[in-house]
């Protein structure tokens, strides 16, 4: 039912809706000169990143009795390349299902977060400056960002508990509370820029607020979007606590949680542990790839003056 | 268009109360899961639970200790000390990552994409190369080439561990800031710069007279999520120091999640972590004001 | 207009309504279907969790009315704290016999196990280390102790053997070793203070030579002070730096079990329990052990031993008699020896059980009940004792003894105010 209204309505929206076409913009257009310099300065950056991650991949093709205290047997290739840390780590974590699980997460908060909060971010954001409340709202919510996780962590322990939601959904909907001063902060920020000609132009042609948003505003925040499930879909992925705590006992494990096999109190394996997280790792690079083509080529704004 | 605000201040239009109407519902859902537990948290401030079994109430006593209690006090500096020089550090070096990073070089989603690698390898692993490298690598660079400062551990010395922190801090945070700052200079239109070119700016100059201002909401951000991660930090000593050498990294976050949570004091903790929320929230509200001033619109 | 927003909220509402349907889980029971009583037990060493599943199927093909369900989660601590938080229970525990075990029984989370048969069989020192852990002393029984682990000194067989040296009973003979073993140009000792709670391993080994076992109840009572009774330990602890390799806050726990696995260091003051992490990096490394020897007089040494992992029963266990069932099972000589060759782990129960070769050294004093409990057990986690030591440790200046020890006292009464106050009342009732 509700879906039929949703087509209904996109069927209303008049066809002379002010359509920006997307322009490629470079925030600075430089000399080749400069460009040079910033090709090898940004290369040499670079290293600092890769070294780390050169160790992190020896470690994890290598086996424990090669780990070394003397930095030279360190920084040495492995004795051979076997896989079959990766597949131990696949075993011990239980990859795929785990697996599945941070994408389950990862996925359904990045959606709600961009539905939810650009929506709150676009309201917020408009009337801030019209009436008072939509700044109070916007200073409660942001400064609710600033609330240390663990004094939330007890009560909502318990809250869960009592709503009947300790479990994936209630982690799902705590993400969608925990990340909502931020995307707010960066919806209402990025409005700025948006002119409101382009709203005032839709509603001259009698759009529906609703349809204004979804039609007109929603889809220029489209780099925004991209960043927003980028920053979202990061701090998901990499978390324990709130799964730890809240879904404990449920069988259900995400990927951080059972990475948590590798390290006991007295002992960690290091060479299992280094390939998991090189494993885990991947998806969220691919995502974050997908998404940064997303910010650079979705601006749309700026065309209209 | 700021007239237009003004003129209709006060009175509330139609679309007004809609916008109020969708937004309330959302409100209640955040009050539900943060301020709700904040409550209870400020409750728990008020006695000595241990975060199981019974409790009494203590009325203030825990906010009395608090004020007196120099191991709080010392992880408070601590917890400044690194805030303050985070923030800089950060938002200087991703600010310059930004900028190169949007513009057109060759391989730019490959560097874009190694930039992000350190945010998403995990504590264990930052945790475990970074000690090797203050451990073993910078000493022997330090033997190596004589120079006196990197023959010591970085992390054996009180002196010295908190930079090890910010060194690995920022290396792991710049991504965050990075990403934002580039999605802020996709505001700046394209149009505005052909305008200058043809005023002959350039280099520094534009960058200080229209770059910079036009993606102030975006330095804003920066600034206020960058000091708040950077004052809430605890993945890094974790990893890194565990607090040492001799109690000289212990930062807030870390008083109350190990002695809060893993240890008995949970009553005590949440009301730090509770005066901790309320120097933050004035910290940063002071930071939007500052700035907030400074922004300009298109 | 309006009505369209209201939909869409009813939209959204729609699809949260969905998704919290779809994803909920199942409930708890008690009951499985087929009418077996449910006995779940968490236990806290996630290493262990091999054997933990080899002895729950054997004891589920073997009991036709209890079905056991052991978990044996990372981070069990906290797991265990959100439960409690949501009254959501295990039957059995299976903790450390530290400071949690003091604190959960002083909450009275804990069932009275005095009528368990199975307890006769148990070592009295190990169910006396558990009555001390007591806050003020209880009427009953509140854990069964399954394992216990020891701290000493580890060293290198190999190495030993082929130097000619002998094994240290008096702490002379323990610093002459030293200095011998450097004259070899060796390290005698690798310490990885990085890493805090590796202060505590030398700490304990010393202390329980040199202090009452219950010094922390008598200073709670203001029967003494931890300046007077640390004093040696402190200096003690001092001393052994100098024989240790340069600037040991710069190496981790696991830089000095690699470090000791390849032979860099001869000796490793440290428990049982680093034993697998050191043979991951050399499987084939030949470790023994003996007892810290702190005193002058050998016949006085004492080895420090305390539970490492022990059951108890939580106070709204609804099936008692199930729950002793479990243990009498997993107290069963064949499984107890079971536990001890995966773990190489020290049982708790009496007889004759094959102990782990690495701690040959220290076989005496395991069976003849020659032991006292880790100091440390009775410290409260968030006083940090540990980064205190290691504070002290690296502080040259000349008065960093007493700075220590006057810390020790003061903070001590900082962070154990409620506990003092008890203790005091419960001394007060014994007088009048």
């Amino acid at each position: 039912m509700e879906e039929k209204t949703t087509v209904v309505t996109e069927k209303k929206v008049p066809e002379t809706l002010p359509y920006v076409k997307p322009k490629k913009t470079h925030g600075a257009v430089g000399s080749k000169a400069v460009n040079r310099i910033i090709t090898v300065l940004l290369v040499l950056g670079c290293l600092t990143i890769f070294f780390p991650l050169y160790m992190t991949v020896i470690i994890a093709f290598k086996q424990p009795s090669e780990m070394t205290n003397d930095v030279a047997g360190a920084l040495a290739l492995p004795e051979s390349w076997s896989l079959d840390n990766f597949a131990e780590a696949m075993r011990v974590t239980d990859f795929w299902h785990s697996l599945g699980n941070s994408f389950l997460l990862t996925g359904v908060t990045v959606v709600i977060c961009i539905l939810l909060h650009s929506l709150a971010g676009y309201l917020i954001g408009r009337k801030m400056n019209r009436h008072k409340i939509f700044k109070a709202s916007y200073y409660y919510v942001v400064s609710g960002m600033f609330v240390p996780f663990a004094v939330l962590m007890m009560p909502l322990v318990k809250q869960t508990a009592q709503l009947g939601i300790a479990n994936r959904f209630g982690v799902i909907v705590l993400y969608v509370v925990f990340f909502m001063p931020m995307n707010i902060m960066l919806y209402a920020g990025y409005l700025k820029n948006i002119p409101t000609a382009l709203e005032e132009a839709a509603c001259v042609d009698g759009a529906s607020a609703w349809q204004t948003y979804w039609r007109v505003i929603f889809p220029n925040m489209k780099p925004m979007h991209a960043t927003v499930a980028v920053l979202t879909a990061m701090s998901t992925w990499n978390d324990v606590m709130t799964p730890l705590v809240i879904m404990s006992g449920t069988d259900q494990n995400t990927l951080p949680l059972a990475q948590l096999n590798f390290q006991t109190q007295f002992g960690t394996n290091y060479n299992l542990a280094f390939a998991s997280y090189l494993l885990a790792l991947l998806p969220i690079l691919i995502f974050y790839i997908i998404c940064q083509k997303q910010i650079i080529n979705g601006v749309v704004n700026g065309a209209v003056k | 268009m700021e007239k237009t605000k003004k003129k209709a201040k006060n009175s509330w239009s139609k679309n007004d109360k809609i916008f109020l109407g969708i937004l309330i519902p959302i409100l209640v859902l955040f009050f539900c899961f943060n301020t709700l537990p904040l409550i209870r948290g400020f409750y728990y401030g008020l006695t000595n639970f241990r975060g199981y079994g019974d409790y009494d109430f203590v009325g203030l006593r825990n906010f009395q200790d608090l004020f007196s209690d120099v191991r709080v006090g010392k992880s408070y500096m601590f917890t400044f000390k690194y805030a303050i020089v985070m923030t800089i550090v950060v938002n200087l070096i991703s600010l310059i990552l930004a900028l190169g990073l949007n513009r057109s070089i060759r391989g730019k989603n490959v560097l874009r994409g190694i930039y992000f690698v350190p945010n998403i390898l995990g504590g264990l692993v930052v945790g475990y190369i970074f000690s090797f490298i203050f451990t073993y690598i910078l000493p022997t660079i330090g033997e190596m080439t004589g120079i006196g400062f990197l023959q010591n551990s970085m992390l054996a010395s009180t002196k010295t561990a908190w930079i090890a922190i910010v060194i690995v801090g920022a290396w792991q945070g710049i991504a965050m800031n990075t990403i934002i700052y580039i999605s802020g200079l996709q505001t700046v239109p394209e149009e505005v710069y052909e305008a200058c070119m043809l005023d002959g700016a350039s280099g520094w100059k534009k960058f200080s007279k229209i770059t910079f201002p036009l993606i102030m909401p975006f330095v804003t951000i920066n600034l206020v999520l960058c000091m708040k991660n950077a004052l809430m930090v605890f993945d890094q000593i974790m990893s890194l120091t565990n607090g040492g050498p001799a109690q000289s990294t212990e930062s807030i976050s870390y008083l109350i999640y190990n002695n809060g949570m893993d240890g008995g004091q949970f009553g005590f903790q949440s009301a730090n972590a509770f005066v901790f929320f309320i120097v933050i929230v004035i910290i940063s509200f002071l930071q939007m004001k500052f700035l907030g001033g400074k922004e300009e619109q298109l | 207009m309006k009505r369209k927003f209201r939909k869409g909220i009813a939209f959204i509402m729609a699809v949260i309504m969905a998704l919290s349907v779809c994803l909920t889980g199942c409930g708890d029971e008690d009951v499985t279907a087929d009418g077996k009583v449910i006995i779940e037990l968490v236990q806290y060493k996630p290493e262990a969790v091999d054997i933990f599943e080899e002895l729950e199927a054997k004891f589920n093909a073997t009991h036709d009315d209890i079905e056991l369900r052991i978990d044996s989660p990372n981070d069990a601590m906290t797991i265990l704290k959100t439960r409690f938080i949501r009254e959501d229970n295990p039957d059995i525990i299976g903790i450390g016999g530290d400071i949690n075990y003091s604190n959960f029984l002083d909450a009275d989370m804990f069932m009275d196990i005095s009528d368990f048969d199975g307890l006769a069989d148990i070592k009295e020192n190990y169910l006396q280390i558990n009555k001390d852990l007591e806050y003020v002393p209880q009427e009953g029984v509140y854990a069964c102790p399954y394992m216990s682990n020891a701290a000493g000194v580890l060293y290198n067989k190999d190495m030993f053997e082929e130097h000619g040296w002998e094994i240290p009973t008096t702490w002379s003979e323990f610093t002459a070793l030293c200095e011998e073993i450097e004259a070899a140009g060796i390290q005698p000792l690798y310490f990885g203070f990085l890493d805090s709670w590796t202060t505590l391993a030398p700490w304990n080994a010393i202390a329980v030579n040199l202090c009452e076992s219950d010094i922390t109840y008598q200073v709670n009572a203001g029967d003494a002070t931890f300046s007077e009774a640390y004093r040696e330990v402190a200096i003690m602890e001092k001393e052994l730096l100098q024989y240790a390799q340069p600037n040991p806050v710069a190496y981790g726990y696991n830089d000095a079990c690699t470090a000791f696995a390849r032979g860099e260091s001869a000796m490793y003051v440290i428990g049982n329990y680093a034993i697998s992490q050191i043979k991951s990096v050399n499987p084939d490394m030949n470790i023994d052990s003996f007892v810290f020897p702190a005193n002058e007089n050998a016949e006085d040494n004492i080895l420090n031993s305390g539970n490492d992992l022990m059951f108890c029963i939580m106070e709204d266990c609804e099936y008692k008699e199930e729950a002793y069932e479990v243990l009498r099972f997993l107290l069963e000589d064949e499984n107890v020896q079971l536990y001890i060759e995966d773990q190489s782990a020290v049982p708790c129960k009496k007889g004759d059980f094959e102990l782990p070769s690495e701690l040959d050294g220290m076989s005496y004093y395991i069976e003849n009940g020659i032991i006292a409990d880790y100091q440390d057990h009775h410290y409260p986690s968030e006083m940090s004792v540990d980064a205190m030591i290691q504070t002290y440790l690296i502080d040259e200046s000349s008065d960093a003894l007493e700075t220590f020890l006057t810390r020790f006292d003061t903070e001590w009464v900082r962070y154990n105010r409620d506990i003092i106050q008890k203790v005091q009342e419960y001394e007060e009732s014994l007088e009048n």
